[in-house]
C-alpha cells in the first residue's frame, strides 16, 4: 500500500559519525554556495575569493599567526561555555567575564610596573599570580549567577545576559575613573614590558596565550572525562533528578560549573590584554564572548573540537579582512557566510530525525535479527 | 457480510527491526478482541498503523471489505476508528462537553455547547457511562476520565475502539466497571480492540484473543477456550511460572521505620499525610494504591530527594530524616525509582558510568582526583554478568537499552551495594513477562538475604505475589495493613480494592476480620 515516500521520520535521532559528518559537510557547502551568490556583485569568481581567504588565513606564517591570535580568546570562551552548558547551566555572560578578567589582569600587571608593589617579580611567579587573579575575578562574577540560580531558581540566560551590561559599564567606569591614564583617551596606562606574553612563532603576532588556551583545552577535556567532579557536572547536566538520586549535591555542582566557566571566560580577557591590547579600554570584548559560545556549539561542546572550530572560525575572519582590504569584498559577506554555516549546522541537527527510504525496495523485505528484551 | 476490520499481511520494517511481519487480524462487529503480546512484540506499531500514524510497508487494511488508506489520526476517526491512549488526552480545566467537542468543526464557527451536551447525555445513557457533561475534567477520578475518552470516540461515531493498556491506572472495581462498559459497547455492535499484556484481563473480558510475538501472529483463538498458562506460553515462547515461589521465612528485626511522615507535593499540597510503617529484615512490605496517591512523594522523601515536613525516618535505629541522599546511600538505603529512564539512570551515559552512579567516589585514584576507569569497567562487567544485562558492551549508552535490560542495570547497581533496606517503586512497570519474572526473583533473593523491602506498586498482582504484608495508601494516608495469604484471595482482593478506593480497614472490619495486623506492628 505504501507508495513512494522518500523521507520518513525516525523513532530516534541517529547519532552515527557518518550522519553527523554528512550533515556538517552539507551545511558548510550550502553556506558557501549561498555566500557565493552574495559575492557575485563584487567578483565573478567566488571560488577564487574563498581560496584567497584560506591562503590569507593559513597560507603564510604571518597569516597563521593572526589566525591563532584571533582564535585564542574564542577557545577560552568556548571552554567556559562547555563547562557551563554541559552542566545545563546556560550561561551567556562571557562578554562580562572577559571584561572582568581583562580588568583584573591590567590591575595586577600595573602593580608590576617599576616602583609598584609587585615590581621585579619573576615571570614564574607573576604569570601564575595574574592568571589566578583573572580566573578568580571571572569565576566569582559568573559564580554569583550560578549561586542565584541554584538558591532562588530563575533563568540564568537572562540574568547572565544582563551582567554583560554591568561589566561593560564597570570597565567604562574604571578606564574613565580610578584606572585612567593621563591623556585624552579613556584608557589605562600601558602595562610593563615584563608582563607581556612572549611571542612563540618568530616574526608573527602569535603569543603564548594560544599555548595557554591549548593547555586549558586539554585540562578541561581531562577534567570532564577523567575526574569524579567532571562526571558529576555532566551527570547533573544530563539529568538533575538522576544526579540527585545518585547522591550528587547538584546545587553545589552548578555553582562550581559557573565558577569554572567564568574563570575560563576571564582568561580570554587576560590573553587579550597581555597578548594584544596591552591596556584596558572600552570596547575590548566586541562580541568575542558570544562568538565563543557559537564556536563551542560548532565544536559540539567538545573541548578539542572547539579548538578546531575556533581556529577555522578565526581564520575566516582574518582571511576576509585581508580580502576586504585588497579586493574590496565587504567582510560582512564573509560574516554572513560564517553565520550561515553556524545556522545550517545547528538546523541540520533536525535532519538526524529523518531518513531516506527507497521506494523500490518496498515489498522485498528480509527478516533481520531482532533484539530481544 | 465482511468483518468490520480486517488486516492482511501488514508488514513494517524499521532499520534492523522487522516490527510487524505479515500480521493478519480480523475484528468482527460486536466483538471484544484482545491483542496480547510482550513489549516489543509489535503491538504498538500495528496500532499506530491502524491509527494512521505510520504507514505499513506492505499489506492492506480492509474496513467492511473496502480497502482503506489511512494518512493521519483524523483519517482514522473519519472512518470510525478511535483510539484511547494510556495517557489521556484531556484538558483538565475544560468541562466534559468541551473536551468532547474539541477539534470538531460541526455547525460552523458557532460553538453550540448546549446541544452537544444533550447529545452527550443521550450517548452516556445509551451506553451506561454516567458522566456529568458540565463537570470539569480535573475534578473527575481517573476511571471517569476514561469514560470521557470513550464518550469522545462515541460522539465521533467510532465503530472500532482501540484501548491501549486501559487498566493500568484503575482500581479493581474501576476495572470491573470498564469491562462492563466494553461488554455493553460490544453488545450494541461496536468492536473493541484491547491491547494488553495482562492475561487475566483477556480471559475475563475478551471474546477473541490474538497473540503477537516478535512481530508475528502466533495464534488467534476464542478467549473462552484459552487458559492463562497457554496464553503466557504463546506470548513468551516458553513455559512461564505465573506463581512466584515465595519461601516461608522468619522475619528479622525492624529495620526501616517511618513515623508520622508528612511530605508535600510539587505544588505544595500535602501528598503524604502522616504515614507510619515498619519494614522488618527479610520482609517485603507491599504498598498498594492507585497511582498518584502519594507513593512517589513517599519514596522520594525516604531517599532524601524531597524535603520532609514532619515525622521521622530511621534505618536500623539510625535517624536519617535530615540526611542527604549521599548519606542515606552510605547508610545502605537503596532505592529503585519508578522512572528508570529519567531518575534511575542517565540515558546518554554508558552502562559503566550508570553502574557507579551513587558509588562513584569509591572508584577513584590519586587520592580521589581521578576516576579509576579500570575499576569502573570491572564493576560494570560484574554487574552485566551477574544480572544478565543483554548489551553489546558496557560502554553502550544506557538510554538505548530496552526497558527490561535497563531495569536490570538499575536493580543490579542497587543490589550490589548490599542495601539494608530497599525502597522499590513500580519495579516491573512496562516490562515483559520474562523481565518481570527476573525482577521478582531478585527481590525475593534480597528478602532471603535479610534486607527490608518496601515494595510500592500499582499492580495488585505484583503486590499479592511478593508481599508478606500489604499496606494501602490512599490520598497520602495508610488505610490499613493486611498480612498476606491469611484469607482467601478473592476476598482479600476485594478488601484491598475497597481500601484503594478510600475506605479505611477499620471501617471494613465487619466484612472481614481475619488477617488484620495493626497496632505497633503496622
Amino acid at each position: 500500500m505504501a507508495k513512494s515516500h522518500w523521507i520518513e521520520r525516525r523513532l530516534q535521532p541517529t547519532d552515527s559519525l557518518l550522519a553527523t559528518a554528512t550533515v556538517t559537510l552539507a551545511a558548510i557547502v550550502l553556506a558557501l554556495l549561498l555566500g557565493g551568490l552574495l559575492m557575485l556583485p563584487f567578483t565573478p569568481h567566488p571560488g577564487q575569493a574563498y581560496w584567497a581567504i584560506v591562503e590569507n588565513a593559513f597560507g603564510s606564517l604571518r597569516g597563521l599567526g593572526f589566525t591563532l591570535v584571533k582564535a585564542t580568546p574564542l577557545i577560552l570562551i568556548a571552554l567556559g561555555t562547555i563547562v557551563a552548558w554541559r552542566t545545563s547551566f546556560f550561561y551567556l555572560g562571557f562578554e562580562g567575564t572577559l571584561l572582568l578578567g581583562a580588568a583584573a589582569t591590567v590591575w595586577v600587571a600595573l602593580r608590576a610596573a617599576p616602583q609598584e608593589g609587585l615590581a621585579g617579580l619573576p615571570g614564574w611567579i607573576f604569570f601564575p599570580l595574574v592568571i589566578g587573579a583573572a580566573f578568580a575575578a571571572g569565576g566569582l562574577w559568573a559564580g554569583a549567577v550560578g549561586f542565584l540560580r541554584s538558591r532562588f531558581g530563575g533563568n540564568e540566560v537572562l540574568v547572565s545576559l544582563m551582567t554583560n551590561y554591568v561589566a561593560i559599564l564597570l570597565v567604562n567606569y574604571l578606564v574613565s575613573g580610578p584606572l585612567r591614564a593621563p591623556g585624552d583617551l579613556p584608557q589605562t596606562e600601558r602595562i610593563p614590558e615584563t608582563t607581556l606574553l612572549p611571542f612563540f612563532i618568530p616574526d608573527t603576532r602569535a603569543h603564548a596565550g594560544f599555548l595557554l588556551a591549548l593547555l586549558a583545552a586539554l585540562l578541561v577535556w581531562l577534567f570532564l572525562r577523567r575526574t569524579p567532579l567532571g562526571y558529576e557536572l555532566i551527570a547533573t547536566g544530563f539529568s538533575e533528578r538522576a544526579a540527585r538520586y545518585g547522591g550528587i549535591p547538584t546545587s553545589q555542582r552548578l555553582v562550581l560549573a559557573a565558577f569554572l566557566a567564568g574563570g575560563l571566560g576571564a582568561l580570554a580577557g587576560l590573553v587579550e590584554v597581555l597578548g594584544v591590547q596591552f591596556r584596558l579600554m572600552d570596547g575590548i570584548a566586541q562580541g568575542t564572548g558570544f562568538v565563543g559560545v557559537v564556536v563551542a556549539l560548532l565544536g559540539k561542546l567538545n573541548p578539542l573540537g572547539s579548538v578546531v572550530a575556533a581556529i577555522l572560525y578565526a581564520g575566516m575572519g582574518v582571511g576576509s579582512e585581508v580580502l576586504q582590504r585588497r579586493a574590496g569584498l565587504p567582510s560582512s559577506v564573509i560574516f554572513i557566510v560564517q553565520s550561515l554555516i553556524v545556522l545550517l549546522i545547528l538546523a541540520g541537527d533536525l535532519l538526524r530525525y529523518y531518513r531516506f527510504t527507497w521506494p523500490f525496495r518496498t515489498g522485498r523485505l528480509t527478516a533481520t535479527a531482532r533484539p530481544r528484551e | 457480510m465482511a468483518p468490520l476490520l480486517e488486516l492482511r499481511n501488514i508488514t513494517k520494517q524499521f532499520p534492523g527491526v522487522l516490527a510487524d511481519d505479515r500480521v493478519s487480524l480480523t475484528v468482527e462487529a460486536g466483538q471484544i478482541h484482545a491483542l496480547l503480546g510482550e513489549n516489543g512484540a509489535g503491538k504498538s506499531t500495528l496500532m499506530h498503523i491502524l491509527y494512521g500514524l505510520y504507514r505499513a510497508d506492505a499489506g492492506e487494511i480492509l474496513l467492511e471489505g473496502q480497502p482503506l488508506q489511512l494518512h493521519s489520526p483524523a483519517d482514522a476517526i473519519a472512518h470510525g476508528i478511535g483510539m484511547i491512549h494510556q495517557d489521556f488526552m484531556l484538558i483538565p480545566r475544560f468541562s466534559v462537553v468541551e473536551n468532547v467537542v474539541i477539534g470538531l468543526q460541526e455547525g460552523g464557527p458557532q460553538l453550540d455547547l448546549r446541544s452537544a451536551a444533550v447529545r452527550l447525555s443521550d450517548l452516556a445513557r445509551q451506553y451506561g457511562l454516567a458522566v456529568d457533561p458540565e463537570a470539569r475534567v480535573e475534578h473527575l477520578s481517573v476511571g471517569v476520565q476514561q469514560r470521557v475518552e470513550i464518550l469522545k470516540l462515541l460522539y465521533r461515531h467510532a465503530r472500532l475502539l482501540i484501548l491501549d493498556e486501559p487498566t493500568g491506572v484503575l482500581t479493581p472495581q474501576e476495572t470491573e466497571g470498564l469491562f462492563a462498559v466494553l461488554r455493553r459497547l460490544a453488545a450494541q455492535g461496536h468492536a473493541v480492540l484491547l491491547i494488553t499484556h495482562k492475561l487475566h484481563e483477556v480471559i475475563d473480558v475478551a471474546d477473541q484473543v490474538t497473540v503477537l510475538r516478535d512481530g508475528r501472529v502466533i495464534g488467534s483463538l476464542p478467549a473462552r477456550q484459552s487458559s492463562a498458562r497457554q496464553l503466557a506460553r504463546m506470548m513468551v515462547g516458553r513455559e512461564v511460572t505465573l506463581r512466584v515461589d515465595k519461601p516461608a521465612q522468619q522475619t528479622g528485626p525492624p529495620l526501616l521505620q517511618i513515623t508520622d511522615l508528612r511530605v508535600r507535593g510539587d505544588n505544595g499540597q500535602p501528598k503524604v499525610r502522616g504515614v507510619t510503617l515498619t519494614v522488618h529484615g527479610g520482609e517485603i512490605l507491599g504498598l498498594a494504591g492507585v497511582d498518584g496517591n502519594g507513593q512517589s512523594e513517599l519514596a522520594e522523601a525516604l531517599m532524601g530527594l524531597r524535603p520532609v515536613e514532619a515525622g521521622q525516618v530511621t534505618l536500623a535505629k539510625k535517624d536519617l530524616t535530615r540526611h542527604s541522599p549521599a548519606a542515606r546511600r552510605a547508610s545502605h538505603l537503596g532505592y529503585i525509582p519508578a522512572d528508570r529512564r529519567q531518575v534511575g539512570s542517565i540515558g546518554p551515559l554508558s552502562i559503566a558510568y550508570n553502574a557507579v552512579l551513587g558509588t562513584l567516589r569509591r572508584y577513584t585514584t590519586w587520592g580521589g582526583l581521578f576516576l579509576n576507569q579500570g575499576q569502573i569497567d570491572r564493576h560494570a562487567r560484574h554487574l552485566v554478568n551477574e544480572f544478565d544485562v543483554r548489551t553489546p558492551s558496557i560502554h553502550f549508552e544506557a538510554g538505548k537499552l530496552s526497558g527490561g535490560n535497563l531495569q536490570k542495570v538499575v536493580l543490579g547497581r542497587e543490589l550490589l551495594a548490599r542495601p539494608t533496606a530497599l525502597v522499590v517503586e513500580q519495579p516491573t512497570r512496562g516490562l515483559d513477562v520474562g523481565a518481570t519474572e527476573y525482577v521478582h526473583r531478585q527481590l525475593l533473593a534480597e528478602r532471603s538475604r535479610g534486607a527490608a523491602l518496601l515494595l510500592i506498586s500499582a499492580e495488585l498482582e505484583e503486590i499479592l505475589a511478593l508481599s508478606d504484608r500489604i499496606a494501602v495508601l490512599y490520598q497520602g494516608e495508610i488505610m490499613g495493613v493486611l498480612t498476606a495469604g491469611t484469607q482467601d484471595p478473592n476476598s482479600q482482593i476485594e478488601l484491598l480494592g475497597l481500601m484503594m478506593a478510600g475506605s479505611p480497614l477499620a471501617s471494613l472490619s465487619n466484612l472481614h476480620t481475619p488477617g488484620r495486623s495493626d497496632g505497633p506492628h503496622g
